[in-house]
């Protein structure tokens, strides 16, 4: 199979998803009683009446945690060339690993000691 | 494919390296009135770096590691000097400042012995992708450490501008670096400088020197690409502004060098019009900015950025004349070590003064110099140097520029120093008007209630240090001519 | 290559799409008037980048675009959107009296830049498409020749993780630190 023809896997994915979900759609659309109230059409928070504007601020905590993920992820992308080449590369490039996760570690610890990812 | 590694070439940023990973450590197991330790440890470990540096310079030759994409060379070694003697000054000024207010001291210190760390790196970068990485570990720490003062809404404003610029003059130069490898096929100096002869009539190679140039000259605040520096080093905390007028300024400068002389010499009739303009337009307007100022930071803002203009002039006279460019590196070099010892000074200078005063506007200055004729002197000392009087560094400074220049002869190189000349002239008029507030003018009623506070241990420390230098380099200038000698080495050999 | 040639092969049109879908999306992300919104059509249009990796072949650097910027970064833009604005979304004033400015100026850059790419990368064929660049080559290149730049990304990462952290944590007033025995 050839890189292109790989990827019509992915393709075919992709548009068998897509035509469910409109397919689900239309089927719901067609079949379904619509009968709306001012209540029905209210958003759904866990029974609760919605209280103000679901565009509304929220708080910086969350920031850190995406700013944590965002590290995180940008770490993960190095180890994947390095585990397909974990053989070839041996023990030093296991080192060399060890040495930048270890430091990137540092800054969970940081986070941690500094009582950031506590919830409050 | 292995590369051998030489620890001896990489051990003064393994020192740093190792020292951040400490003070990191420390900073999460010492309570708050145990914080110095963490700055401590930082001057010890910056001090720690330079061992390893002069042993290297005693024993002489070149190390080239991976290709040559990392060399420690003379030149290289001399760079890291610079930068750790000058980055030892920051941490020794940061000491009582930081202290003073409520900080988060530990992580002050990680983050510039970060910026110190990816100067170091980018010292011996010989190859665009190192030379990247060093100097966005350079700046990037920056950016927050100019918003440092949370509270405070002009070091937000500091913060995000210079977050904002530097942001886009880092996209700008990655998109010339991009050009540059992708019509080079090669991310190496010298396997760039070796394809250019066949690319020098391609309009993208023009346009990625510029985009290299336009995102140098942004770190380096040359104008035009100036406006973010007088507001952030008027909100962030004053050491900070000392390290980016000194340290972040170097690094661009050295960056936009290393790279025009040892990757693109080939096509140095785009880059050095470039830089004449630069040089001539950083000083002019630099100078002419500096006259208006009453604040005493946004002062040195403007002259660092005149500074920077003076510091352009060899090596922009030398390319535009097309003489020898690697005696004007050495002048540059000379210059730049010059001009950190004495901007470092006059930082610290700063420092003491607002304490004393309460005050960063030159007109609270007034007669300081009878409330504490120490650091009315100490003022005067590295103003006086600043605008190149002799028997003081900077007149040195000044002397190897105007040498270098007359040397590269030329009609253009000729206008380039007499405006060089024109500026050192109105660089003294506001020079002056410091020493003048500070000691003609008469004090206020205020300024001698004011209760007068010892000055820390440490600021003392910065100010004598870099007052010995000053003076020494000034009466004795053989020294700073090692520097450039050496740095002639490198340019020749090593690159 | 000749128009029929050109309309025989797939990759060819797959390419077409994608360009005009990259194209209106970049667009809509500087002329919306929702910055959410313009948030979602970063999306699309990195997505369309990644696809034109993919293209090129370039597996990894697409995998990269899609887990880095789609992934991550894109869900950092939208907290930072939500943690500045109330109610998020409606902005006034988005542009400014001078984006015919700069409108031309980008025009004209994009004029010139393009110029310059034809003229020195007009010619040339991407050989390297339908046949994948092995990740081992980035393994190799990243622990090997790279391995000082990468292990300072390291630092550059964690002095923005602990940089960020300390300017966007909420300050602890003396009393919660004395309970806390704040470090």
């Amino acid at each position: 199979m050839t890189y292109f023809e790989s990827y019509l896997t992915v393709g075919a994915f992709i548009a068998l998803g897509a035509l469910l979900v409109g397919v689900v759609l239309v089927l719901a659309r067609a079949l379904a009683p619509s009968n709306p109230s001012a209540e029905k059409l209210s958003t759904y928070e866990c029974g609760v009446d919605p209280v103000g504007s679901g565009w509304s601020q929220t708080y910086v905590r969350y920031y850190l945690y995406g700013l944590l993920f965002v590290i995180f992820d940008i770490e993960a992308v190095f180890i994947f060339p390095w585990a397909i080449q974990l053989e070839s590369l041996g023990m030093f490039g296991l080192i060399e690993m060890l040495v930048f996760i270890g430091i990137l570690v540092l800054g969970l610890v940081y986070a941690i000691r500094k009582g950031v990812l506590r919830w409050e | 494919m292995t590369f051998e590694i030489d620890y001896l070439a990489l051990a003064p940023e393994l020192v740093v390296a190792g020292t951040i990973i400490a003070a990191l450590l420390l900073d999460l197991f010492l309570t708050r009135s145990k914080k110095y330790w963490v700055a401590v440890l930082s001057v010890v470990g910056v001090a720690g770096g330079l061992v390893p540096i002069v042993y290297m310079l005693a024993e002489g030759g070149t190390r080239s590691m991976f290709d040559g994409s990392y060399v420690v060379d003379e030149f290289a070694l001399i760079l890291k000097i610079v930068f750790l003697v000058s980055g030892y000054l920051v941490l020794l000024m940061s000491v009582s400042y930081i202290e003073a207010d409520r900080y988060y001291q530990g992580e002050y210190y990680f983050l510039l012995l970060s910026s110190i760390l990816g100067s170091l790196v980018m010292s011996s970068s010989r190859d665009l992708i190192v030379l990247f990485i060093g100097l966005e570990l350079t700046t990037g720490p920056l950016f927050l450490l100019a918003g440092w003062r949370k509270g405070d809404a002009k070091s937000n404003e500091a913060s995000l501008k210079f977050f904002i610029l530097g942001v886009l003059s880092t996209a700008i130069l990655l998109y010339g670096m991009s050009l540059l490898f992708g019509l080079t096929g090669s991310v190496e100096f010298t396997a760039i400088a070796a394809a250019i002869p066949d690319l020098v009539s391609e309009p993208a190679l023009a346009l990625s020197v510029l985009f290299l140039i336009v995102g140098f000259a942004f770190k380096a605040s040359a104008v035009p690409f100036h406006f973010w520096a007088p507001d952030t080093y008027e909100g962030a905390p004053t050491p900070v502004a000392a390290y980016l007028s000194v340290n972040s300024k170097a690094a661009g400068f050295v960056a936009m060098l290393i790279v025009m002389y040892t990757a693109l010499p080939g096509i140095s009739e785009v880059w050095a019009p470039a830089l004449w303009v630069l040089a001539a337009l950083s000083m002019t307007v630099g100078n002419l900015s500096a006259l208006r100022q009453g604040n005493i930071v946004r002062l040195l803002a403007y002259s660092s950025i005149a500074q920077a203009g003076f510091m352009l002039v060899p090596f922009a006279a030398a390319a535009v004349a097309g003489s020898d460019l690697a005696q004007a590196f050495s002048a540059t070099v000379v210059y730049l070590v010059i001009y950190a010892l004495m901007n470092l000074g006059a930082f610290a200078v700063v420092i003491a003064g607002a304490r004393r005063t309460g005050s960063g506007d030159i007109d609270d200055w007034a007669g300081l110099g009878q409330k504490d004729p120490v650091l009315g002197l100490l003022t005067a000392l590295f103003f006086l140097s600043l605008a190149g009087i002799p028997p003081l560094a900077g007149w040195y400074a000044k002397f190897v520029m105007f040498a270098s220049v007359i040397e590269a002869g030329g009609i253009s190189t000729l206008v380039l120093a007499a405006i060089a000349a024109v500026n050192s002239v109105i660089a003294f008029y506001y020079y002056a008007r410091v020493i003048k507030a500070v000691w003609l003018d008469t004090p206020s009623e205020e300024l001698l209630a004011r209760p007068g506070r010892e000055y820390a241990g440490s600021i003392k420390l910065t100010l004598a240090i870099s007052m010995g230098l000053t003076i020494a380099i000034g009466i004795y200038p053989t020294f700073a001519t090692y520097f450039g000698e050496a740095s002639r080495v490198i340019a020749t050999g090593g690159g | 290559m000749t128009v029929d040639a050109w309309i025989a092969e797939p990759v060819n049109w797959v390419f077409s799409i994608v360009a005009v879908v990259i194209l209106f999306t970049a667009v809509r992300v500087v002329t919306s008037p929702n910055v959410v919104h313009a948030a979602l059509y970063l999306v699309a249009a990195l997505a369309g980048s990644a696809v034109m990796f993919l293209l090129l072949s370039a597996e990894f650097v697409a995998l990269v675009l899609v887990l880095v910027y789609i992934g991550a970064v894109l869900v950092l833009f939208l907290f930072g959107i939500m943690i500045t604005r109330a109610p998020t979304g409606f902005d006034e004033g988005l542009s400014n009296d001078r984006k015919l400015v700069s409108a031309a100026i980008s025009l004209v850059l994009l004029g010139v830049l393009s110029w310059a790419s034809l003229s020195a990368f007009g010619t040339d064929t991407v050989n390297t498409v339908g046949s994948p660049t092995a990740t081992e080559i980035l393994g190799d290149a990243i622990l090997g020749r790279f391995v000082i730049p990468f292990e300072v990304v390291s630092f550059i990462l964690l002095s923005a993780l602990i940089g960020g952290i300390t300017v966007a944590r909420r300050d602890l007033t003396p009393l919660e630190e004395e309970e806390r025995k704040a470090v």
